[in-house]
């Protein structure tokens, strides 16, 4: 079943809501390989189903049908308890949104997964200190959220997604509340991911975003309608029309 | 649309969106007013009862009493018929001391030689049955109800059974069980009621083993003099003269009849300032858990032109109505529950009897009081946030509090979210402690009452100790009231620590914590403040038992305040669970998306 070369893998993939007439394919059926290294992009309108997709091959979402694999393991009959493990171990979310802690500064949010992984406080912070030092924020570890500008907070959330090393990075509209310059802050420091080797899949309605992917997959109506391999994403960024920084 | 009306139909809408929050509200403020108002109603409730008995059955203004049946002792008495002020009598009759019993229980009794026909003065109102016939008793009625007798029964008075002809009330005597009206301090240390038999039947009574007493009842021209009928008037002096005659006068009487209360007045008045703490805490914690959504609606408002003045009557309005409705439950219940309370031997006539005046006021200030105390603070913040960053919600950022994120940082996972949701709220944190302390107070306070020995009367073995009953029984209403108030708060309380942190949890979940380590979190939350609660709350307790207390008190045994420590700890464990694990199986996928704007 599994085909080993893909670190996350789903088949037969669905998600419905509601029942007879009122029955909702927001995912319908959909097979997905996401070879190791690869940076993928989901593409689609609104209301296609690309962030369920995201949740249900993340386990935040449990699916009505279908399987997902991770790293050769199948997680979709795992419990809750088995889900959180698997988060915790092997996949960092990115949220349009940002979703940091308010309380907490940018340092201790990057700690935070670390902490729930249950390594040392020293452990964490020396992670959360080095994560944020390559993401060029080493001098706003002490500010709180609402105290840095959109692209600085969605740094932040891509750090601390790294915290433990996943082995895949799942992103949902990561620039979608950023202005262009704080764009570019992303898209540089995906790229930086890519040639480190990560994995990554992100939703995305930008086609600008979609083309530093390795890979595009268009959605309609839950389905998948388009797979395209875009020829090297790398270092097309300065590329990009009206993303120049 | 007049302003009034348009306050008035915004209170109704948020009333009809809050509907369960209205009605905690109500309820915490009732439980509050109803007790304050119990307590203060007693004293005067009790006299009221008194005084309406003695217009409903001709009571008298001064009892006189001799020992003895000899020609001397009737002569005294009788000499009292033609004092000065007196109009009208009753008397003189003989009283037995002897013992009554039924159904296998024995009382002391104070049989009286009842007139077929009762005279002017003292005529006992019969509530059930008829009244005294040769070879029928008729029993007093807190008498009656202590023994379980009933009309058609057979007692045995001084070996001799008879039928119970009759129930009725007097106002002559002390309530049930002072009918003896004897005893150090105005306090009998015998207990014992009220007996009426024909004089044939009384013939066997006759011994040198029973004591008997002879007395008149006095009815007189002004009743507030009555006290002047004694010894110690010179007008009436010269007739005690070579006997012993004491007089008791109404008022004596009446005053006697409060003693049994007298332990229960601290406990409703002191719990009724332990319910009001209580439901100032819980307003508040629903006051603070609608914070949020208040500053927005004070944004929109702001908006589109509604003035300062209007947003702040919108705003207190809606809790100060409710409080005033609260307090006007909380009266009612007082005004229906006042005569049990305050006539526990069934020895008066109970009609209702309505708050007086000064209740009614005091109730309202503190009803309102808890409803402004509450309110004001997040008014006037959402008052003075600014319109834009009411609109954006940015208004209530929770401070970063460095030091406690280190400490934590080197917790397990559970202390460590519960650590940072206290952080988050400290304030509720502080509320959900003293809501702690303040059950553990009550139930520390009645642990200590039943520690105390069950005292019972020398001549009644079965009757426990009036006062003590009553006092038990009233530290155990209030204690279950306070117990119920607290677990609607510590549910409220952890229902609102997990809306609130829900957002966090869910993006705590997202990076790797299970549902385990969430609900434990929100558990932790409410643990960590209840543990010093416990500390304080139970020597408080003792404290304040020992405040009331007269003379010396026993201390219960240890383990059963360590047990009322740890039975709070866990109770506190259980009720934030449930709350805490629904918190916790909310889909993640939804709260987030809930979060975004």
């Amino acid at each position: 079943m599994t085909d080993f070369d893909a670190v996350l893998q789903s088949r037969g993939l669905s998600r419905y809501h509601g029942q007879g007439e009122s029955l909702v394919r927001a995912v319908d059926e959909v097979d997905l390989d996401v070879p190791a290294g690869q940076t993928l992009a989901i593409m689609g309108p609104s209301g296609c189903g690309k962030s369920t997709l995201l949740h249900l091959l993340g386990g935040l979402e449990r699916p009505t049908d279908g399987e997902v694999w991770l790293a050769g393991r199948r997680i979709d009959h795992l419990n809750e308890r088995g889900l959180a493990r698997m988060r915790r171990r092997s996949i960092g979310f990115v949220f349009q949104n940002f979703h940091l802690v308010e309380e907490l500064s940018a340092r201790e949010n990057v700690e935070l997964p670390a902490l729930l992984a249950g390594r040392s406080s020293r452990a964490a912070r020396r992670r959360a200190a080095d994560l944020l030092e390559r993401i060029g924020l080493g001098d706003r570890t002490r500010h709180l959220p609402w105290e840095l500008s959109g692209g600085q907070r969605q740094r932040v959330a891509i750090a601390r997604a790294l915290a433990n090393e996943p082995l895949v990075l799942l992103a949902d509209e990561p620039t979608g509340n950023l202005d262009t310059a704080a764009t570019i802050e992303v898209l540089r420091l995906f790229a930086d991911l890519r040639a480190a080797g990560q994995t990554l899949v992100m939703v995305t309605h930008d086609e600008r975003v979609a083309s530093t992917a390795d890979r595009l997959v268009s959605m309609h109506d839950g389905r998948f309608v388009g797979d395209t391999r875009l020829a090297g994403g790398t270092g097309r960024l300065g590329d990009l029309i009206g993303l120049d920084g | 649309m007049g302003p009034i009306l348009l306050v008035f139909r915004l209170v109704l809408a948020d009333v009809r969106r809050h509907p369960v929050q209205a009605g905690m509200l109500v309820v915490a403020i009732t439980a509050a007013t109803a007790t304050l108002a119990l307590g203060l109603s007693m004293h005067g409730a009790t006299e009221k009862l008194y005084r309406q008995t003695r217009e409903a059955t001709a009571g008298p203004d001064v009892v006189a009493l001799s020992p003895g049946t000899d020609r001397s002792t009737i002569t005294a008495l009788t000499s009292l018929e033609h004092a000065p002020g007196v109009v009208a009598h009753s008397g003189p009759y003989r009283q037995y001391y002897t013992k009554l019993t039924a159904h296998g229980s024995t009382g002391a009794a104070v049989v009286q030689v009842a007139d077929m026909t009762p005279g002017p003065v003292d005529r006992p109102l019969v509530t059930s049955g008829g009244w005294v016939r040769p070879g029928g008793a008729v029993v007093e009625r807190g008498f009656a109800t202590a023994m379980h007798v009933e009309v058609g029964d057979r007692v045995t008075v001084a070996g001799r059974s008879l039928p119970v002809v009759g129930i009725a009330v007097t106002a002559a005597r002390s309530v049930y069980p002072w009918a003896l009206g004897i005893g150090p301090n105005g306090g009998p240390t015998d207990g014992g009621g009220v007996v009426w038999l024909a004089e044939r039947d009384t013939r066997a009574l006759v011994s040198p083993d029973v004591p008997v007493t002879s007395f008149i009842n006095l009815k007189l021209e002004d009743p507030a003099a009555a006290r002047t009928v004694s010894r110690h008037n010179p007008a009436i002096a010269p007739a005690f003269e070579g006997t012993w005659v004491s007089t008791r006068p109404w008022q004596g009487i009446s005053g006697q009849n409060f003693v049994m209360l007298r332990d229960s007045q601290p406990i409703l008045v002191v719990g009724s300032w332990l319910l009001s703490f209580l439901a100032i805490g819980g307003v508040a914690t629903l006051a603070a858990g609608r914070a949020a959504k208040q500053t927005r609606r004070v944004g929109l408002l702001k908006a589109v032109g509604a003035t300062p003045g209007l947003i702040a009557a919108v705003l207190l309005t809606e809790y100060l109505a409710l409080a005033l409705l609260a307090d006007a439950v909380g009266l009612t219940i007082a005004h229906f529950t006042t005569p049990a309370i305050v006539n526990p031997s069934a020895s008066l006539l109970t009609t209702t009897t309505g708050p007086s005046g000064d209740t009614i006021f005091l109730t309202t200030v503190v009803a309102l009081g808890v409803a402004a105390l509450t309110t004001i603070g997040p008014t006037l913040r959402a008052l003075r946030t600014g319109t834009v960053s009411a609109l954006a919600d940015t208004a209530h950022r929770p401070r970063h509090r460095a030091w406690l994120n280190r400490v934590s940082a080197l917790l397990p996972t559970s202390l460590l979210l519960g650590l940072r949701l206290i952080a988050r709220r400290p304030g509720r944190a502080v509320l959900h402690g003293c809501n702690i302390a303040t059950t553990l107070i009550v139930v520390s306070a009645m642990l200590m009452i039943h520690a105390q020995p069950v005292k019972g009367y020398p001549g009644s073995p079965m009757a426990t100790h009036a006062q003590t009953a009553q006092a038990r029984h009233l530290l155990l209403a209030v204690t279950a009231a306070v117990i119920a108030l607290a677990i609607v708060n510590t549910v409220t309380i952890t229902w609102a620590f997990a809306q609130e942190a829900r957002p966090t949890m869910a993006i705590a979940r997202t990076l790797g914590a299970t549902p385990g380590q969430i609900t434990a979190g929100l558990s932790a939350a409410q643990l960590l403040p209840a543990l010093p609660s416990v500390i304080v709350g139970v020597p408080l307790g003792v404290q304040v038992f020992l405040l009331f207390n007269r003379g010396d008190a026993a201390m219960p045994p240890g383990w059963w305040l360590i047990a009322a420590g740890v039975a709070s700890l866990l109770a506190t464990a259980a009720l934030t669970a449930l709350p805490a694990r629904a918190a916790a199986r909310r889909s993640v996928a939804q709260t987030l998306s809930a979060e975004a704007p």
